[in-house]
This record gives C-alpha cells, sequence and structure tokens, in this order.
C-alpha cells in the first residue's frame, strides 16, 4: 500500500472524493465544487468528453461498419453475452458506452442482466431519460404495509431537491395534479400524435382514473439561460440519444453536472481510477479517504479527503462498502446492520399489450420523438376505488402509436411472408408507412426483499485480482400477481379505445432488465436496520455518503434517476453545511 | 398495386403482373463494376440479378444501383456466420442448377420471366416450409429477400430517394397529414 506523507500527501487531498461520475457522480460534483469544496472527482473507465467523444452520433445508416449497425453474433457472444441481453443496447452505434462482459465477470447464482458502462458519464449517457418523481404514497408505502423499513424522509423533504434537479437538467412533461405523481419543473411537453390522442380521449372516457400523459423526459424543449450557457440547445428530435447528443439536447453528466463542476475551477477528473475501498481512521472514527488501483499502471494509490460521496452506481457502491472490510467493520463498511448487498430491487417490464389502430391511415408524423406517452400508476392509491387485494404497490405504463417503417415485413420482425412477395409492387409497399400500431409496457414496482441480494466473492477475482460480485435475486409472488393485472389492464384500454386484434403480452423479465438496480445501502431511520441515515450519511461513518441507487429504501414503479439526482443534490447540501459546522 | 396474397391464393400467373411492374428487363446485367470479397465473380453476377428482382429500379433506384450486390458481399464477410453464408451461397447455386435443369442454362441467362417465375417458386417454398410447424429448417429465399431489402432501404439511395431521411428533424410534429410527407422515413 502506498502510504505517503507530506507533500505527496497534500498533493492527493482533496475537501471532497466523489467515486463514480454518472447520474449521480456529476450531481455530486456539481454541487460540491458550486458550493466551494474542492473536489477530486474518480472514475474507473475513460474520459467521454461531450461532443468530442461520440464517435456515432452522426452516423447515417449507410455508413455503419455491419447491417443495421448490428453486432456479429460471435462478436455478442465472445464479448457481450449479459449486455446484448437487452435486445437494444449493444449496438455497433452503442457498444464503445457498455461494459465487456468477459472484461467484467460476475456470478448468477439466479440469472440477472446487468447492464452497465464504465466511462466517464456511465449510463447516464445512455439512459432512458424518462424522469418522474416518487409520491408521498411511495415514501409511506412500507411503513404503512411493514414492509422492509421506513423512508427515513417523506416527500416534502425531497420536494424542493426535485425542484432544483428538474431546473438544472431540464425536463419536458405536461402537469397533471396527480397525488401518486407529483408534478415539476417542466418545459413544454412534447407532443402526441393521432392515435395517441385519440387513445387517450376514448381510454380516459372508459377509465377516468387511468390518466394518459406525455411522458416526461430530461430533454430540452425550452432551454433557461442556464442550459444554453453549458453548451445545451433545444431536443432536435433525431432519437440518437443513445449515441450520445451533438446537441447536449437530453441531460447527462457529460452535457450537464460534469460541465458545470469543470466550470468552477473546483474539480479534478481523474478517469482510469478503479476505487478499491475506503480508508478508516479507527482512531478519528471516519473516513479518510480512498484507494484506488490505477487501471492503466496497475499500481494503487491513495487519495484523501474530508468527506467521501460513493456514486458509483448501487451494485459497484455497494462492491467498495463489502470491499473495504477493517476491524471496526469485518463485514463491511458501515455494515452492523448486515443489510449491505441486501433488498434488490428493479422494476419488472416486459409485460403489456399492443393493436393496431384502423384510423388515420392518411396521418402521419414528422421527426423522431425520443419520448412516448405514460400512464401513471393507478392501484393501490390508499382509497377502495383502486385497491387491489391480488399484490400491493402498482405500476406505470409507457408507450406510443408509432407507424412501422420498411423493415415491417422482415422475418425478424414477424413479417408474414405469404403477404410479402418481391418486386416493384413490394418496394412501393415498403415505400410507405405501415398500418398504426400502439403498445403499452408495464413498469412495475419489485418489493424489497432481504434475500434478493448481491455478495462479495473474495475466491473469483477479476483481472485486476479484485473480488467479484455473485447475484441471487429473484421476482416473488407479489409481481408476479402484479403482472397478470398489467397484462390485463393495458389489454382492457387498447380494447376500451377501439384498437384491433389487441394482443396482451408477457414476454418474461430477469431480474437486472429494468436496468434500475438500486437498494443495496437502504437508507433507514435504524442503524440495527439499514446502512444509511435520512441524508444518505453511513449511519456508522458520518463523514462516507451513499446516493446513487444503492440508497433506495423502496422502488416505487416509476424511473428512478430522478430522485438518485435529487438525494444526490440533498446529501451534498448536507455535507458541505455539515463540514462547515466540523460535524463530519 | 398488386396485392400479392390475393395472387397467390387467386392462382394468378405473377408474370402477368411482373410486365406492368417494372421487372421487365431486370434480367439484362452488366459487368461487375466491382469486386466481391466473399462471393466468386459468377456469385455476385447472379447477385446483382436476383437483387434487383427483388428491388427493381422503378421511378426511384433498385438494389443494384443502390450497392446492395456489395453490402451483401461486405456482410457476407464480416459480419454473417458461417452457416448464414452457406445458406446463401447454396441459395445461389441452387438457382444456377434450377435454371439449368428447367431452361438449360444458368440463371442470369434466363428471360426475366423465367426468373421470376423461379423466385416465384421459392417463395412458395418458403411459405410452404413455415406453416410445417415440424419444420426447423429456413428457406433460403426470405434470407436472401430480407438482406436486400436492409442493404437497399439503409442504402444512401434507399434511405433518401425510395424512403426519405431527415437526419436533423429540429422539431416534432404529431399529427401531418400523410400526403404532406409523402413516403415513409428511413429511421425511427
Amino acid at each position: 500500500m502506498a502510504n505517503l506523507n507530506g507533500r505527496a500527501r497534500q498533493e492527493n487531498t482533496y475537501d471532497a472524493i466523489v467515486v463514480g461520475s454518472g447520474i449521480t457522480g456529476g450531481w455530486a460534483a456539481k454541487e460540491l465544487t458550486q458550493k466551494g469544496l474542492k473536489t477530486l472527482v474518480l472514475e474507473r473507465g475513460p474520459m467521454v468528453r461531450h461532443l468530442e467523444d461520440y464517435p456515432t452520433a452522426t452516423l447515417d445508416p449507410w455508413q455503419t461498419k455491419y447491417p443495421q449497425g448490428q453486432l456479429p453474433q460471435e462478436e455478442l457472444a465472445a464479448h457481450y453475452p449479459v449486455q446484448r441481453r437487452t435486445n437494444y443496447t449493444m449496438t455497433e452505434y452503442t457498444k464503445h458506452f457498455f461494459v465487456r462482459d468477459d472484461q467484467n465477470p460476475y456470478v448468477e447464482e439466479n440469472r440477472f442482466d446487468w447492464i452497465r458502462g464504465y466511462h466517464v458519464g456511465g449510463r447516464s449517457l445512455t439512459w432512458g431519460r424518462q424522469s418522474y418523481r416518487h409520491s408521498p404514497i411511495d415514501f409511506e408505502a412500507n411503513a404503512r404495509e411493514g414492509i422492509g423499513v421506513d423512508w427515513p424522509i417523506r416527500y416534502e423533504e425531497l420536494a424542493p431537491w426535485y425542484d432544483h434537479v428538474e431546473r438544472f437538467i431540464g425536463v419536458s412533461g405536461q402537469a397533471e395534479g396527480l397525488p401518486q405523481l407529483p408534478d415539476g419543473q417542466y418545459q413544454p411537453p412534447m407532443e402526441m400524435n393521432c392515435v395517441e390522442k385519440a387513445f387517450k380521449a376514448k381510454s380516459e372516457a372508459r377509465f377516468p382514473e387511468r390518466r394518459i400523459t406525455m411522458g416526461r423526459t430530461a430533454h430540452l424543449t425550452e432551454p433557461t439561460e442556464e442550459q444554453l450557457s453549458l453548451g445545451r440547445t433545444k431536443c432536435q428530435y433525431r432519437n440518437m440519444c443513445i449515441r450520445g447528443c451533438p446537441f447536449g439536447g437530453y441531460y447527462s453528466s457529460n452535457s450537464g453536472g460534469l460541465v458545470a463542476a469543470e466550470r468552477t475551477g473546483n474539480m479534478v477528473i481523474r478517469p482510469g481510477s478503479i476505487v478499491t475501498s475506503l480508508i478508516y481512521d479507527e482512531k478519528a472514527g471516519k473516513a479518510t479517504g480512498v484507494r484506488i488501483l490505477d487501471a492503466t499502471t496497475r499500481q494503487e494509490e491513495e487519495f484523501y479527503a474530508d468527506v467521501v460521496f460513493l456514486c458509483a452506481s448501487a451494485f459497484n457502491s455497494a462492491w467498495i462498502l463489502m470491499n473495504s472490510t477493517s476491524s471496526r467493520f469485518p463485514n463491511g463498511f458501515g455494515n452492523g446492520s448486515d443489510q449491505l448487498g441486501r433488498n434488490v430491487m428493479d422494476h419488472h417490464l416486459g409485460v403489456g399489450a399492443s393493436g393496431e389502430a384502423p384510423e388515420f391511415a392518411d396521418m402521419y408524423y414528422s421527426g423522431r420523438r425520443p419520448n412516448g406517452i405514460y400512464v401513471p400508476r393507478f392501484r393501490n392509491l390508499g382509497d377502495a376505488a383502486t385497491k387491489r387485494s391480488d399484490y400491493l404497490r402498482g405500476f406505470g405504463y409507457q408507450g406510443g402509436a408509432s407507424r412501422p417503417g420498411w423493415d415491417r415485413d422482415l422475418v425478424k420482425s414477424g413479417g408474414d411472408l405469404t403477404a410479402r412477395g418481391f418486386g416493384a409492387a413490394r418496394k412501393a409497399t415498403l415505400s410507405q408507412p405501415g398500418p398504426w400500431i400502439i403498445g403499452l409496457g408495464g413498469f412495475g414496482e419489485i418489493l424489497p426483499y432481504e434475500d434478493n441480494r448481491i455478495t462479495l466473492n473474495r475466491d473469483k477475482t477479476d483481472e485486476f485480482g479484485l473480488p467479484t460480485l455473485s447475484m441471487n435475486v429473484t421476482i416473488r409472488e407479489n409481481e408476479i400477481a402484479m403482472r397478470r393485472d398489467m397484462q390485463t389492464a393495458a389489454a382492457e384500454m387498447l380494447d376500451a379505445a377501439g384498437f384491433r386484434n389487441v394482443q396482451g403480452r408477457d414476454s418474461g423479465y430477469s431480474p437486472g432488465l429494468g436496468i434500475h438496480e438500486m437498494g443495496t445501502a437502504r437508507m433507514g431511520r435504524d442503524p440495527k436496520t439499514s446502512v444509511l441515515n435520512a441524508h444518505n450519511q453511513v449511519h456508522e461513518c458520518k463523514n462516507v455518503y451513499v446516493t446513487d441507487g444503492a440508497a433506495m429504501t423502496s422502488a416505487s414503479c416509476v424511473n428512478p434517476s430522478l430522485t438518485y439526482m435529487a438525494l444526490t443534490a440533498r446529501a451534498a447540501d448536507h455535507a458541505v453545511q455539515a463540514r462547515k459546522r466540523g460535524d463530519l | 398495386m398488386l396485392n400479392r396474397r390475393d395472387a397467390i391464393r387467386g392462382g394468378l400467373a405473377l408474370t402477368v403482373a411482373a410486365a406492368a411492374t417494372g421487372w421487365a428487363g431486370a434480367a439484362t446485367a452488366s459487368a461487375l463494376t466491382w469486386t466481391p470479397t466473399a462471393l466468386t465473380l459468377d456469385q455476385a453476377h447472379l447477385l446483382e440479378v436476383v437483387a434487383e428482382l427483388i428491388i427493381p429500379a422503378t421511378d426511384t433506384p433498385g438494389a443494384r444501383a443502390a450497392g446492395v450486390p456489395q453490402f451483401i458481399d461486405r456482410a457476407l464477410a464480416n459480419y454473417y456466420d458461417k452457416a448464414q453464408v452457406e445458406q446463401l451461397v447454396g441459395g445461389l447455386t441452387r438457382m444456377d442448377a434450377d435454371a439449368r435443369a428447367a431452361h438449360g442454362s444458368v440463371f442470369t441467362a434466363l428471360t426475366s420471366q423465367q426468373q421470376v417465375e423461379l423466385l416465384t417458386t421459392y417463395e412458395q417454398e418458403a411459405i410452404t416450409l413455415r406453416t410445417q410447424a415440424s419444420s426447423q429448417k429456413n428457406h433460403f429465399f426470405p434470407v436472401l429477400e430480407d438482406m436486400v431489402t436492409v442493404g437497399y432501404f439503409t442504402s444512401e439511395p434507399g434511405a433518401t430517394v425510395a424512403l426519405q431521411y431527415d437526419p436533423v428533424p429540429g422539431a416534432y410534429h404529431g399529427c401531418v397529414p400523410l400526403a404532406e410527407i409523402g413516403r415513409a422515413w428511413a429511421t425511427r
């Protein structure tokens, strides 16, 4: 271990260290540096600079190396057996933003789809951008139902931080006044197309409690001065977001938080830095910094700070805590509760319904909207009318209507061979859009189960000799019962709107596929049953904050990144104040 | 526009429609203007003819002008696995064998009507194979047809002339008369 003294130690000393540069790391960096802290951001992967490092962002369809930018089966099987499982993440356009599975092993005691990217910006470059607030119901549910532990905060405590985050990142959306999906600070919503508007009118007439709104998404539709000054501009409706946006149309760490942090002059960012553990000072009873392994030189190094933010993603922040053992923390850092690595949650999906719209054959759309429609949760809202006897919590739907393009009759699209033919007639048919289709897909809440857990394998190491994770996560009766309703209710809505050939479907779900893994170091009121307190501090070591998905006490059914960002901004403010008071 | 399903069910001779929809003359192949990597010169020549039959030049460019044969040759060299390559090359070999058996010369030397008849036979075989639930085998023809289709509509002429492509739309309008837009978008 490199023990540094004197000047060398001083050079490696900062006010704050942020581990990870993704959607929460970027926010921790921004908030801490803007509040005056000299901050070191450690990222295990390589640098990705906004605009400069989006190599595929403007590729046209005819410029790809492979057909439709799809990777050869051999390459997928050899290097991306997990990353390919989503069927959309792993392409020629995107592969540099996802890990190579053969270089980043883990053990699947039960199948777990761990989809991730190791580079500056992390998954903030490739996220789905849907941005919803948790509701008061979400923060109260565990306590009311006796599930897991109670959230140590309530909606009102996070609301101003949601405001703060939404104003900075820019969220386009429609205020709806629904208690189960609080409104936020929105730029103008994107437009529904003809079929979606008709669906909304007809389905809401039959099911008024199932509101249909425009997706709330972290895209700029009316940028603020602040956003423009950072070099971001309006969404251009290219829908190539996952390649990185040359317009800064959607929020990423790279185009937002890290740029703001950089401009303060208070940030140092060090890519290629794999944080292996926290350094704990037994005498002082606090963390003094972190140890890293330099990914290039493979040398160990130490960095020091008054406060450490773990923003490395739910599983990797938990990994760092598990790997940080000492005589004070023999079972992992701050793990007196034995809750570290437990209560893994995600959102279960892959279930819903689709149909065909016979109307509007003469209508189409222009632009590629990187967003869809949203149906906020309408089950178990606390009243008798929405109460389900077969499961707890609820789900939301994401969906949309569109006209399929030229690829609709391909064998892989399920094309009907008897209908397609060949020659000029088929060419003419495919040069026109296909009939409208519409679909709804559910995102369901998963309850926290203590035995849904990840553990550390000290005997199975990766190429750096570091321990790997073992995943043991399954969904249970509550989720399975919910899935039946998710399918039925979606089909009901499409039927009510008069769509044809309405078909419910459940294409299956394996944990992780929602790419919303969370819960591995939960917040709670009691150090005996939770890892983090109400301000995301490790109960047992107050100068370590964990503000990514690990902190989540329950999952809600909404996309979680907005909540992670709000928790991070709130925790950063707390850390700055506490440090000022000498309380860390 | 020919309704393919009705035509097949009604037992219509597809060649009647073929003459009316631009297939005529498609068989007149010129010398290769490119050097194949995965295919032989004869196979590449055959592929040019078949690709143009599948997506002919009409008021917009056809498969050959769009570089589809080169696209497929490249994919055979760097993308498709061994089984897929064998299936496609086997299909090309069979087309020549069938052409010789029926008409005494290779596929490219047949009249366009004879070529279309052979492709129609393959199409019917593929449909029959598909309806046999026990069959695990894919017919080569739909696979070839899909390759041509992907190659064509992702080519610059296919995307920007047969379809329309807007790299930077700048805005989204959800309800626009199709007549104002004209053709399907190349990307979504």
